[in-house]
């Protein structure tokens, strides 16, 4: 679910979002943005682990008190909205520009807020389980997808390697790590599983395989359209595919990632929304939650059709400074805020022990 | 104190009399039924006969037959139903019964004693039971006993006198196999849990009975290997079969719909086959079998969307060729439910995905063709839907060269009035030739109903419709429970240990642990490093072919 949840958007716009600055070194960018994710893991999960039985919602307030817990849980909420929201509306930009122009884009994003609302009903394991019939999926048709990118490949594109230094790569990473914000979702899921003390290692070897998969993306994109052509791309990956020509028969091969990304925004959508659901009933102090399922799915919808006017305003909200700031402000902060009162409280605990 | 024994006797027959009467005609059949069950059988036999009789009716085929047992001369009477009792083990019970009597160190046993007498000491019977009720007496007639009532008693001896009618042992017409056992259940049950039986000699091999229907009385067996299937499986088998309270069970279908998890699924919930083989392996994975009396239709219990996609051959043949013939069983079973209405949505909306060369015969095929292309498709697939169910009503002899010409002549006439384009004709084709191949007919059933929904998906929405058609399908099927063992697994949820056996099979000697989720009782079920290798004499032989050759 990690895998998919991490590689989804990237996929789809990393190379655009990140060769503003980093150009041909976008391979060098994916590199520090696959470890900066796992450091986000950690520090999501690191605590996550800690209150096993207890999602964040619930471990917020008991750390920094019930109104600071309640307004910390409240902006994660913001956040996983957001994501949401942009994923759905991302994924409905790209079937109506690349493949039905006639049809609504309401119809294409309502179709996957119907989609992901079903599986949040039926439950976290269906995700689980389907997440683990979709997985081997979409990894075969990527895994099927690069090296036919590769037949258009020009290594000259690459060159020079880091010739500007190191500053532009790290520069264009902050919207990718602000996309790690995503990870939040292990707050809520941590509790579900069934050994949640176990779920670290898993959670960053996937972490790092999506990073390594987003590299290699990164080096395709590069070799076959270039820096400059890379970079106009709206969906750099799916055009460097559409460069496919092997025989006459094997052409227009991005069929097979715009399904491989179908498959994946089912999963990804879905646990967003099954976590936006059982944060906000938990933060309601409901008992299921079922109930919120509809209503939350309809604020979803509405916000991915209110919330941009077009595709190009959203990579441009997300291309600028404003989202990293936005994300560090609501969900990075308060996890340094959140890991500082447990370490005073594993401190004070500590203490009283050893009097 | 005998005389209060005797009054006591008395008391209890004289209330357990039934509140109406059975030659009332104006009861109604649940009456009837209730009157039946509380009748407890008296020491009267002429009142015993009078309630059977009321109870039978006209009945030609129940033989009531009076005699008097012992020099004492002690009225009884033999009762037998006659298809179900043996008629020369019927009368061999009778001459046992008035010559041993009469003759021998037991014609003198005083009549108070004479159940026990027949029964231990008289009666050569495999299998003696006894009835209190009416209601017992004719469940016994029915299991084929000869029921002996005897004047003065209380209750009813039966002994076993069982004729076991059913036809020869086939192979299974719906599950034929190329190479495999050639004998098939039939419609009855002790001849097909005697089939299991040799198969599976272990006496953990428990097989329960219950009995269904009031009216016929249906007799359900279920069969499960003890130790081996799970406890909590076992019972709730138990309470959905006993819970199901209906007049009549013809047939092991009527009982899938009474214990299956999910009524609305087109997918089958339950698996059923008519194979001997099937349902032992089954057994030995750990699921439980549920037999029914009329029908060669076996359950088994929980069911997994893989077992449906199996055939007996993938397990009968070598593993490459299994495993290949298995996963082209998978890609046609997709094919045959997605493959019409991806052809309707890469030509209506996707144009650019189909090779240039190719594309252009296909449109120039489709030239003059009044119907869009999703109309095509929807009118072919009806018309074969016509015809094959068509060929299954139609006599064996007639049905299928009526299919095959009608398929012919109207696939050609509607390509020649140019109605269709010949390219449908091969994708409406290709598609029930793979729909063939699914093993399980419930099965292939749903995905040709399914495929008329991918039709209007792929003819409005395109791909991205496909595309939405097939998630929801898969969530669909990983969240159904079979029993409450996920149904989809081991695909969804993943067990990698058990997808040795899903879309290939690896060999037998590699099979070493049973499925993870229905066999978690005893995993292990043989010992690994089986793997074939040369014997100590080849060894022998080769080391000193070996040591020649060095010399």
């Amino acid at each position: 679910m990690l895998f998919i949840t991490r590689s989804s958007i990237s996929i789809a716009t990393l190379p655009a979002l990140t060769m503003g600055s980093a150009a041909q070194d976008a391979w060098a960018a994916s590199l520090v943005i696959a470890l900066g994710s796992v450091l986000i893991v950690l520090l999501i999960a690191g605590l996550g682990i800690r209150f096993e039985d207890k999602s964040v919602v619930r471990f917020s307030q008991e750390l920094l008190g019930k109104p600071f817990g309640m307004a910390i849980t409240i902006g994660f909420l913001i956040v996983l909205l957001h994501f949401v929201g942009a994923e759905a509306r991302l994924y409905a930009e790209l079937i109506i520009g690349s493949f039905v122009p006639d049809t609504p884009i309401p119809f294409i994003v309502g179709s996957m807020v119907i989609l992901a609302a079903i599986a949040c009903y039926l439950g976290v394991e269906t995700i689980g389980r389907t997440s683990d019939v979709l997985v081997p999926l979409f990894t075969l048709a990527i895994l099927i997808a690069l090296p036919m990118g590769f037949s258009a490949f020009d290594s000259r594109s690459l060159e020079p390697v880091l010739a500007r230094g190191l500053k532009p790569v790290l520069s264009s990473t902050a919207t990718s790590l602000a996309l790690g914000g995503k990870y939040l979702s292990l707050g809520v899921l941590i509790p579900q599983a069934t050994k949640p003390t176990r779920i670290l290692l898993p959670a960053v070897a996937t972490t790092l395989l999506a990073g390594i998969t987003q590299t290699l993306i990164a080096v395709m994109v590069v070799g076959v359209l270039g820096p400059d052509l890379g970079n106009s791309s709206v969906f750099p990956f799916l055009s460097a595919l559409r460069a496919v020509n092997i025989i006459r028969l094997i052409q227009r091969v991005e069929a097979l990632g715009t399904i491989a990304w179908g498959f994946a925004i089912l999963v990804d959508t879905s646990v967003l929304l099954y976590v936006l659901c059982r944060a906000t009933s938990e933060l309601m102090d409901l008992q299921d939650y079922r109930p919120l399922v509809g209503p939350i799915a309809t604020v979803w919808f509405v916000y991915s059709m209110q919330s941009y006017d077009n595709l190009l305003s959203l990579l441009h909200f997300h291309e600028s400074p404003a989202f990293a700031v936005f994300v560090t402000v609501t969900v990075f902060v308060p996890y340094a805020l959140l890991w500082i009162a447990y370490g005073i409280r594993t401190l004070k605990v500590f203490e009283k022990r050893r009097r | 104190m005998k005389w209060l024994s005797e009054l006591l006797k008395a008391w209890r027959a004289r209330n357990t009399k039934p509140a109406g009467d059975l030659k009332d005609d104006q009861l109604d059949i649940s009456e009837r039924e209730a009157l039946v069950q509380r009748y407890r059988l008296t020491s009267s036999l002429e009142g015993n006969l009078k309630a059977f009789k009321e109870m039978i009716g006209p009945s030609a085929d129940i033989t009531i037959r009076l005699m008097q047992l012992g020099t004492k001369r002690v009225p009884a009477a033999i009762i037998s139903v006659e298809e179900f009792a043996d008629s020369q083990q019927r009368d061999e019970l009778v001459h046992t019964l008035t010559t041993n009597l009469l003759s021998g160190a037991f014609q003198d046993s005083p009549a108070h004693k004479l159940p026990e007498v027949i029964t231990r000491l008289v009666v050569q019977s495999p299998r003696i039971n006894y009835a209190d009720t009416l209601d017992e007496l004719w469940k016994l007639l029915l299991e084929g006993f000869t029921v002996i009532l005897i004047d003065g008693h209380e209750q009813a001896i039966g002994c076993a006198t069982e004729r076991v009618v059913h036809r020869t042992l086939q192979e299974p017409e719906s599950e034929p196999s190329i190479r495999g056992p050639r004998d098939g259940f039939t419609e009855c049950l002790s001849t097909n849990i005697s089939l299991i039986r040799r198969r599976i000699r272990t006496p953990n091999l428990w097989a329960e009975q219950f009995t269904v229907g009031s009216l016929t009385r249906t007799r359900i067996g279920v069969m499960y290997i003890k130790g081996l299937a799970h406890e909590g499986l076992i019972q709730e088998i138990r309470q959905r079969v006993n819970r199901i309270s209906v007049d009549g069970i013809l047939e092991s279908g009527q009982i899938e719909e009474f214990i299956e998890d999910n009524p609305t699924s087109l997918f089958p919930i339950v698996y059923r086959t008519e194979r001997p083989d099937r349902v032992a392996s089954v057994l030995l994975e750990g699921r439980i079998a549920i037999f029914t009396d009329g029908t060669p239709f076996v359950l088994c219990v929980p069911t997994e969307f893989s077992m449906l996609l199996k055939a007996p051959d993938d397990y009968y043949e070598r593993v490459p060729i299994g495993s290949i013939i298995g996963f082209l069983r998978y890609l046609s079973f997709w094919a045959s439910m997605l493959l019409p209405g991806t052809y309707v949505a890469t030509l209506t909306f996707h144009h650019e995905l189909v090779p240039t060369e190719l594309l252009f015969r296909i449109v120039a095929a489709r030239e003059g063709v009044p119907f869009p292309i999703a109309m095509e498709v929807f009118i072919l697939e009806f018309v074969f839907e016509i015809l094959r169910e068509a060929g299954l009503r139609l006599p064996k002899a007639v049905g299928s060269a009526v299919t095959i010409v009608g398929a012919l002549v109207l696939g050609d006439a509607a390509i020649g009035a140019g109605l269709v384009s010949p390219a449908v004709v091969i994708i409406i084709s290709l598609t029930a030739i793979a729909s063939f191949t699914t093993a399980n007919f419930a099965f292939s059933i749903a995905a040709r109903l399914l495929r008329f929904v991918f039709i209007v998906l792929g003819s409005l929405f395109g791909l991205f419709g496909i595309q939405f058609g097939f998630l929801l399908i898969i969530l669909i099927l990983t969240s159904m429970r079979s029993f409450g063992y996920p149904y989809f697994a081991p695909i969804g949820p993943l067990v990698l240990s058990d997808l040795k056996d899903v879309f290939v099979r690896t060999w037998w000697w590699n099979m070493v642990r049973r499925p993870s989720l229905v066999g978690s009782r005893e995993p292990i079920r043989q010992r690994p490093g089986q793997m074939p290798r040369p014997g100590l004499q080849a060894n022998r032989s080769n080391k000193q072919r070996a040591s020649r050759m060095e010399r």
